[in-house]
């Protein structure tokens, strides 16, 4: 029972901090419809950011927060206007080549700055836990999911509450009607954009803490934050958190109780049976287009 | 009219966007300097050695490291006396870690370049392939890092791996070292976790199957996916076995994955190996926090210090050509060109191909690794060393006539204290 318990609260504890890094990336698509692949890579490299401010200043890594989301609200605003602004209206299969070149591009320019070797940032509590009888709770990781928890409410608040936030979910959800209402969706698009972006930087605050990272470590983590939001609907931001809890427990529990060799297989497989039964995702809202 | 113009600018920008991240790519790769022959006491037209290495993709680091330590060999030979009195021209062509490619350029060296001679490429995967086109021409075919066992099945006559042993007797020093222990500070159980992949596999495989033999019992045996990233739930499942000792298959990011896991999950056995992870200093320490090292044990084919001949030379060459301290990738690298060397200057001739092999099946060659020998297939007949994390880096501890500390940290201190 206790190892149940542990294993729950270890996926759970992972599921919050993918929330986090994929609620970006859902909110892009939702908005724009552009799958960015860059993302994960925007995670690195605010992860290395975070390295450098840590290494240089001496600052606690979770606390670079209020550093990293800025810049890299900056880095969403610059990519959106040199570059993504000129595929808006294209399929988003167009967008999934342009991210693609960023990915690669930001993987290399890492490379240039930090090298090709592998980083880690290791504040005290890095190793420790708080236990909780014959429970552990990894330090990082609790300190983690609270900040990503916070940065969520934060976003959920922003876009439920303000007049921005309204005017992003009405040009997402319908965009000749907000247009109509007055919104400029140029300027939402890229303002969604930028914020998607911007929550990379608490994202990739976190991973540094939890995991060592490389230039190359993108890739896996933009797979499986695709994973996340298809299991959870595209575009969706409570889907989004769902997938990710999900899919955090789902791999946790299949480590233990099946086989750790099944562990990175088995939240595919939860993809595949939720897509079967809900082919728009957990939260997705079924649209015209795909029922014809 | 106005919308084929956009059409072609959105094309552009793809294209664009393509380019640059060729442009990125090809940023990494290495350059082909010109040969440094010429000089030194040899005349006449070089020798001309061709190889294939991964210098873009993934395995670029050790691809790129192995350039390296051909480079050095190059040099050291150029500025001296040169292969029979010849200067030498090593050909490198770059694999971008493909396996097809590699086959390519093998190929492509051999019958439009014409080389003289071969040396292999980096990593068992890439090696499996290349080494076939090699036999099929009946070319001596020396590799740096090809160690997986199931490669020498295949009855090849003239690969030879350039390394102390195969993958599975990696851990044969370690083994030794552990069932030698006396009966009250010997483990008495271990947990065995490898990542799945054709290096790290046999190794912790040939060390349970060792292990096991001299009576420590097995409580944890399992293999995980390249790409797990999450070695928490690992940790928790293996620390309520509470195993003496845990043996770890890992490359780089899972090593450091699952010694931060059992810290946090408040586990540390009492003795602990993994591959790679721990070979790679800084990171290493970085990554785990240089307090958790101490006692970590791993196998290692070169270490900077070794008094192996040619060895300082190495090194300081090395650092004097690329300003840094040699990667292990680099000397493996170099001791590959020196069999091939050894070769050569015994049998005196390039031609007969044959006699080169017949010459490395039979005799023993000095490398900066040691002195290595072949059975009959290529397998390489000498021990891995064992190296030990001891204060700020790690020492060579067996074989004691080659150790750079007498001393054995047992039990490896606890964690997190």
């Amino acid at each position: 029972m206790e190892q149940l318990v542990q294993t729950i609260a270890l996926g759970l504890l992972v599921g919050g901090i993918l929330a986090l890094a994929a609620s970006g990336l859902t909110l892009i698509f939702g908005v724009m419809d552009v799958v960015n692949v860059a993302h994960g890579a925007l995670l690195i490299l605010a992860a290395f950011l975070t390295w450098t401010v840590w290494r240089e200043a001496d600052l606690d890594p979770l606390l670079t927060v209020v550093l990293t989301t800025p810049v890299m609200f900056a880095v969403g605003g610059v990519l959106y206007f040199a570059a993504l602004r000129r595929l808006r209206g294209t399929s988003p299969s167009m967008t999934v080549i342009l991210t693609f070149a960023i990915a690669i591009v930001i993987e290399g320019v890492m490379g240039f700055v930090w090298g090709n070797t592998s980083h880690a940032v290791t504040p005290e509590y890095f190793t420790k836990s708080f236990r909780v009888g014959g429970l552990f709770f990894p330090k990082g990781q609790v300190f983690g999911a609270l900040l990503a928890i916070a940065m969520l409410a934060i976003l959920y608040v922003f876009l439920t509450r303000t007049w921005l936030g309204r005017a992003i979910r009405a040009a997402s959800e319908n965009p000749q009607a907000a247009q109509l209402t007055g919104i400029n969706i140029a300027m939402v698009a890229g303002l969604a954009f930028a914020i998607g972006v911007a929550t990379t930087g608490a994202g990739g605050s976190i991973i540094s803490v939890l995991f060592t990272f490389a230039p190359g470590s993108h890739v896996q983590w933009i797979s499986r934050l695709l994973g996340i939001i298809v299991l959870g609907g595209m575009g969706s931001l409570p889907g989004a958190v769902i997938g990710a809890l999900l899919l955090g427990t789902a791999e946790s529990l299949a480590s233990v109780y099946i086989s750790i060799r099944w562990a990175t297989a088995v939240p595919f497989i939860v993809i595949f049976a939720v897509l079967l039964l809900r082919p728009q995702g957990i939260m997705g809202t079924r649209l015209r287009e795909d029922v014809a | 009219m106005l919308q084929t113009f956009f059409m072609r600018r959105k094309l552009l920008l793809v294209a664009g966007g393509l380019a640059l991240a060729m442009l990125a790519a090809a940023c990494g790769g290495g350059d082909e300097d010109a040969p440094s022959g010429g000089q030194g006491g040899t005349s006449g037209e070089p020798i001309r050695i061709g190889t294939s290495l991964p210098l873009t993709g993934d395995f670029s680091e050790p691809g790129k490291a192995a350039e390296q330590g051909y480079k050095v060999w190059e040099k050291l030979l150029n500025d001296g006396d040169g292969l029979l009195g010849r200067p030498v021209e090593i050909v490198v062509r770059d694999d971008a870690s493909q396996q097809n490619l590699a086959v390519t350029d093998y190929t492509n060296l051999i019958s439009q370049e014409r080389v003289d001679l071969l040396l292999g490429t980096f990593s068992s995967l890439l090696n499996l392939p290349a080494s076939a086109v090699a036999e099929r021409n009946q070319m001596v075919y020396v590799c740096p890092a090809c160690g997986a066992p199931e490669i020498f099945e295949r009855g090849f006559e003239f690969y030879f791996f350039s390394q102390q042993a195969t993958a599975d007797n990696q851990g044969n020093l370690y083994a030794e070292y552990v069932t030698g222990l006396p009966d009250d500070e010997r483990p008495k159980t271990a947990a065995y976790v490898t990542q799945d992949d054709p290096f790290t596999a046999p190794v912790i495989g040939g060390l349970q199957e060792k292990l096991e033999a001299a009576g420590i019992e097995t409580v944890f045996s399992e293999i995980y996916p390249p790409d797990t990233r999450n070695f928490d739930t690992i940790a928790n499942s293996i620390a309520s076995r509470k195993p003496d000792l845990v043996a770890q298959g890992s490359i780089f990011e899972d090593g450091v994955g699952l010694v931060r896991s059992f810290i946090k999950a408040g586990f540390s056995p009492s003795s602990f190996f993994q591959t790679t992870a721990p070979s790679l200093g800084e990171q290493y320490a970085e990554g785990v926090g240089a307090e958790n090292t101490e006692g970590v044990f791993f196998a290692i084919s070169w270490d900077e210090n070794l008094e192996t001949p040619v060895n300082a030379e190495f090194v300081e060459t090395h650092r004097e050509m690329f300003g840094g301290d040699p990667a292990e990738d680099a000397a493996d690298a170099f001791a590959s060109a020196q069999v091939l060397q050894a070769a050569v200057e015994a049998v005196g001739d390039i031609e007969d191909q044959e006699a080169l092999a017949d010459y490395l099946h039979e005799n023993e060659v000095e490398t900066i690794l040691g002195t290595l020998q072949w059975d009959e297939a290529g397998r390489p007949q000498s021990e891995f060393l064992l190296a030990q994390w001891q204060g700020d880096g790690f020492e060579i501890v067996r074989p004691e006539e080659i150790a750079t500390s007498e001393e054995i940290v047992h039990p490896k201190p606890e964690w997190g204290r």
